[in-house]
């Protein structure tokens, strides 16, 4: 088993040369840059050149900036960006008023049963999305789980329908899709928190919300920003749950973006909406950094 | 006054804390000493209330307080591992407590400056915890409990993690500290010097019990039980049947009003002498030498008796010149009467 080594450039005894010793640290971070321009730039720089060109059907293309203009005035565009940012951020507060607590019991309370919930956790979210989904519009549907337990328990009379096709059914499979990944890190930054801490709290008078948002919430701050950036951009863009069960309310940019590719042909005017979604996704990912530094002290 | 009465913990079938009786008295700094597993963490946190007693009662100034949560009690604990907050300074560890009682803001700045004076960390207000040596957090962990002004301070093995020389230098500086605020302190430690030198009153515990409460000077001299007596310094432990009162290679002589028949005695290492010869009164044994270790100002004899005992002797070094007993050599060892403590007959208490 030979593990391949990098050529040795100096001679036993003699000082590395002055340049080799300023490329050194080049030589580490060469493959990790290569891997992050193929899998990332060149796509990246295509789909910024498709963003920028116009083709019709007379087989003209060119420059143009239209694709941009066309999309952030068109009212309809704005509607459903409003909407999708306001599905994701609920998403992901849901998610955080779930994980956090659920981080916490794993962290400090589960004793013997933190590996096979850790393990749940993971598991859960092996499961196909596709079937997951479904499973969701059996629970949600008129004649869903939840229906059926109300009227057969004479809750309600008629079957509700605004579980599901709008923002809600939307909003609670994203929520339990992307869990695990909000869960693992703040998990992950909580065990690195000497629970010790939490009685000293207390033992100076601090409750429970104390305790929480002045110790236990700066020192996990890392790990729920690792969690934003992990969950929030892709809970951003996904068209799968609107798609399935989203209904005609429940519609968010991915599915625009879906649409325009997929129904429509135009490639271009995609790719521009893809590059604005990730220039907001960026966007938020600094916010949300600057906001953990803050509440993380700078240390 | 804090008042501990028959204060029990069981964790399953286990008993770490049997029955405990203490009367803690305001200022006192007042030690529980005992080995490792004896229940002195377990008493410590039924005092701070993170453990509910099985059984017993807890009183802080004449209040039952057994079942207040911590949050309510007047008494703030130090950890031995400290429990700092990693992501403030020393300035906001110190503030914390104050801030939960909504402190005015002059009052609480001038408490946190006269407390960080009296711990000596001026200059280091803004440093956080991980910039700090173990002897400063140590301080920081000190100042950010007294600020709160508790009743008393408790203090699990506080100096654990510190190195001797550190120790004895935060020993005595507890100590002052403690003086300054006259803050009644309880201390737990494992360590029986520490205890004598610090302590107004030490309890020492053994198997979750209470062996003896009192202040160092009686522990050592009038020890209730032959563990006491064990644990506290070095001892002479030994059974003394009624023959062995007056016989030809040892007599032993006990103090007046001494009960007849078998009883236990022990003799401090210092009490005993060499001498040339029988002494007309008070105890003494024929034995043999066999070890001299020189402990600087003193030296230390083991010598086995002929009974078959072995005794420990401290001689003074205080005299130049004078040639150490050799082993193998033939001693003759003296003590008088009242060196010879009869350890108590342990009743049901
Ligand atoms: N949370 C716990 N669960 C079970 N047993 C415990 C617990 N805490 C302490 N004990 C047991 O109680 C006894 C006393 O422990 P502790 O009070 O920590 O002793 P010390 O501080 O004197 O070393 C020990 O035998 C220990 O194993
Ligand atoms: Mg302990």
């Amino acid at each position: 088993m030979g593990i391949p080594t990098t050529p040795q450039i100096t001679v036993t005894g003699e000082r590395p040369s002055r340049l080799s010793r300023l490329l050194k640290p080049f030589a580490f971070m060469s493959l990790p840059t290569a891997v992050l321009a193929v899998l990332f730039l060149i796509p990246m720089g295509i789909l910024v050149y498709f963003s920028f060109q116009y083709g019709d059907l007379t087989g003209q293309s060119g420059f143009t900036l239209s694709n941009f203009t066309d999309t952030l005035t068109d009212p309809l565009y704005r509607e459903i960006a409003l909407a999708t940012f306001e599905i994701a951020t609920i998403a992901m507060v849901a998610q955080l008023i779930v994980g956090i607590p659920l981080a916490y019991v794993l962290a400090y309370k589960a004793g013997r049963f933190e590996l096979p919930l850790l393990l749940a956790l993971v598991l859960a979210d092996e499961l196909n999305p596709m079937v997951r989904i479904y499973a969701w519009r059996m629970l949600l549907g008129r004649e869903g789980l939840i229906n059926d337990a109300l009227t057969s328990l004479g809750l309600i009379n008629a079957p509700i329908d605004a579980l599901l096709f709008n923002k809600f059914s939307v909003i609670v499979v994203l929520s339990t899709s992307y869990l695990t990944y909000t869960v693992i890190p703040i998990y992950a930054s909580m065990k690195a928190v000497d629970s010790g801490l939490f009685e000293a709290a207390k033992d100076m008078g601090a409750g429970w919300f104390t305790t929480f948002r002045r110790v236990l919430l700066p020192l996990i701050a890392p790990g729920i920003f690792i969690a934003l950036l992990l969950v929030y951009v892709p809970l951003f863009t996904d068209f799968a749950a609107p798609s399935l069960v989203g209904g005609t309310s429940g519609i968010m940019l991915g599915n625009v973006v879906a649409d325009m590719v997929l129904q429509n042909g135009n490639l271009n005017m995609g790719a521009a909406m893809s590059f604005l979604m990730l220039l907001a996704a960026a966007l938020f990912s600094l916010l949300a950094y600057q906001l953990s530094r803050v509440k993380g002290g700078a240390k | 006054m804090i008042t501990l009465s028959s204060l029990t913990k069981q964790f399953g079938d286990a008993t770490a804390v049997d029955a405990i009786d203490l009367e803690i008295a305001d200022g006192e700094f007042f030690s529980m000493l005992g080995p490792s597993g004896c229940g002195k963490t377990t008493t410590l946190r039924m005092i701070a209330g993170f453990e509910e007693p099985t059984s017993g009662r807890i009183e802080l100034a004449g209040e039952d307080v057994t079942w207040t949560s911590p949050r309510r009690r007047n008494v703030n604990m130090v950890f031995q591992n400290y429990a700092l907050f990693p992501h403030m300074n020393v300035r906001e560890n110190v503030e914390f407590g104050l801030r939960i009682k909504k402190l005015g803001k002059a009052e609480a700045k001038e408490r946190i400056e006269r407390m960080v004076a009296a711990v000596r960390m001026e200059g280091f207000e803004d440093r956080h915890p991980a910039q700090l040596s173990g002897g400063q957090q140590q301080r920081v962990a000190l100042a950010r409990a007294l600020v709160n002004q508790p009743a008393a301070l408790l203090l699990d093995e506080p100096l654990g993690a510190l190195d001797l020389k550190l120790r004895k230098e935060m020993q005595l500086e507890l100590k002052s500290i403690q003086q300054q605020t006259g803050t009644t302190f309880v201390y737990v430690t494992h360590d029986q010097e520490e205890a004598l030198t610090m302590s107004d009153r030490v309890a020492v515990m053994n198997g979750g019990k209470v062996e003896q409460a009192a202040d160092p000077r009686t522990l050592y001299q009038r020890p209730d039980s032959a563990f006491v007596a064990d644990f506290i310094g070095t001892s002479n432990l030994m059974t003394i049947p009624t023959g062995q009162r007056a016989g030809e290679d040892i007599r032993i002589a006990l103090p007046a009003a001494s009960p007849n028949g078998e009883v236990t005695i022990t003799v401090r290492p210092e009490k005993i002498k060499v001498v040339a010869s029988e002494p007309a009164d008070g105890s003494y044994a024929r034995g043999t030498v066999l070890e001299n270790v020189y402990l600087g100002s003193m030296t230390q004899l083991i010598v086995e008796i002929r009974s078959g005992e072995r005794l420990i002797v401290h001689q003074l070094n205080d005299e130049d010149g004078r040639e150490p007993l050799a082993p193998g050599a033939a001693v003759i060892l003296a003590w008088s009467a009242e060196h010879s403590y009869v350890i108590p007959e342990k009743g049901p208490q």
